[in-house]
């Protein structure tokens, strides 16, 4: 099973990390899931692909009770993102996914219904969490054309989706990124392969530097905290990405 | 799909839908050489009608041939229908099998108690496709009856022709090789169905 960190607490207003799964087969990419949690309602970011189902779901039912669930945030389209929505709709048949609108009629193929799906412009939009403002903070081409982080101006807790993410190996298991010069060599080959445009990581990167953040959570690999957060902005800002090969 | 193939217990679904591709694939060789009958009693027609009195009774069997090809061609048309509606119940048993595991497991490592319900209403949902796709089954079985019934009716008329045939006088030869041919291909016909409605899609529940 999946273990669940409570990353911040205050009051009712909670971030769980769901992160490392022991038994989840090699073949399929690790993941971590967040939860936010206030006044009783719940997001999940990333719900995960369909083959992790059990396993994150059995994790969250620990923290939270799943039909209360009002809503879930696809950073974008991929499958290791949201091929689990079936599923999840099944304990919640009215809950709500938050997408891009270039993946609204995309990711239905995952399963919901026409009225499952809130359409994200590429502007970006508030997501309120039953009083909690969330921001979807667009980050397009990084990696997907149609790509959102969300951002929590409350917590200051950024989950940055593939942004951050590495690959790290089975050994290397911490929730929390400790020492940034040893993680980021795990994060540097998915970077430059996986993220398409020099152009759109500089806007990221220029936005998200104003943000008052605490915590980089992405959706692979360890938490940035602190100044690892910054550290990790401009190490990205530095880097050549979209090339493949060396 | 190989994960769904193997569940335990149910196996059957993607067996069943491979061999629904295979009858498909059988039916779409039937449907082509009943278009080549259509075309063939078009020929036996126009010969007769040169043989003159000599080959009226080759004339009336090479008419029934015709309305035979078409019969035959309205038969596989349905039958194709079927297969068609067989293949989606088919996909959705599948998908049924996959998604319910995963519920399944994560109904009993989290012991939700909102999760009993929940596999329940799933559940009945399974069992309607497979009660679908039985019923689609039987249907189908049926129709491939009524099939080969069609295609022995086919065959007493080519047999019928070419015994007409020796009554042709000058146009016998013609006319022998013309109703061997119909004869030829209703075999052709009568063994594929045979081999269908021995299809473990029937038998193999
Ligand atoms: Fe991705
Ligand atoms: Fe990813």
């Amino acid at each position: 099973m999946k273990k669940t960190n409570v990353i911040y607490q205050d009051g009712d207003h909670k971030w769980v990390a769901i992160v490392r799964d022991p038994e989840r087969p090699g073949h399929l990419v690790d993941t971590n899931e967040y939860l936010v949690t206030h006044g009783g309602a719940g997001i999940l970011l990333d719900p995960g692909g369909a083959e992790v189902f059990p396993a994150v779901f059995s994790a969250l039912s620990s923290e939270f009770d799943p039909t209360a669930l009002s809503a879930v945030f696809a950073s974008h389209q991929d499958p290791d993102i949201c091929s689990s929505l079936a599923l999840w709709l099944e304990f919640n048949p009215g809950m709500r996914c938050y997408v891009s609108w270039l993946w609204s009629s995309f990711v239905p193929h995952f399963g919901g219904t026409a009225e499952t799906f809130a359409c994200i412009p590429d502007e970006g939009m508030e997501i309120s969490l039953n009083g909690l403002q969330l921001q979807a903070v667009p980050a397009h081409y990084l990696h997907s054309s149609g790509n959102f982080h969300l951002y929590d101006r409350q917590a200051k807790i950024l989950f940055s989706g593939d942004v951050g993410a590495a690959l790290l190996p089975a050994d290397q298991d911490g929730l929390f990124v400790e020492n940034f010069d040893a993680h980021i060599k795990h994060a540097e080959g998915f970077h430059r392969r996986w993220m398409g445009s020099n152009e759109a990581k500089r806007r990221w990167c220029e936005r998200v530097a104003q943000m008052d953040i605490d915590m980089l959570c992405p959706q692979h690999g360890a938490i940035y905290r602190g100044a690892d957060v910054h550290r990790f902005i401009s190490w990205f800002d530095d880097l050549q990405v979209g090339i493949v090969g060396s | 799909m190989t994960n769904a193939l193997t569940v335990a217990g149910k196996p059957q679904a993607g067996a069943d839908l491979l061999r629904i591709v295979r009858i498909n694939e059988e039916i779409k060789a039937v449907v082509g050489v009943a278009f080549k009958i259509n075309i063939m009693a078009l020929n036996a027609i126009f010969l007769a009608k040169r043989a003159g009195t000599t080959a009226l009774g080759f004339g009336v069997l090479s008419n029934e041939l015709r309305v035979f090809s078409q019969d035959l061609r309205t038969c596989m048309g349905s039958l194709t229908d079927l297969i068609h509606r067989c293949v989606n119940e088919v996909s959705l048993v599948l998908q049924d099998i996959r998604h319910t595991k995963l519920l399944r497991d994560a109904v009993d490592l989290s012991a939700n108690p909102a999760g009993q319900a929940i596999l329940q209403r799933r559940e009945a949902g399974n069992a309607e496709h497979r009660s679908r796709l039985g019923a689609l089954r039987r249907q189908l079985q049926r129709s491939l009856e009524d099939a080969f019934r069609l295609v022995e009716l086919g065959g007493v008329l080519a047999k019928s022709a070419k015994i007409e045939a020796a009554y042709g006088q000058a146009f016998a030869g013609p006319l022998a090789q013309v109703s061997g041919e119909f004869d030829g291909i209703v075999e052709e016909i009568r063994n594929s169905l045979q081999a269908l409605r021995r299809s473990a899609f029937f038998s193999d529940q």
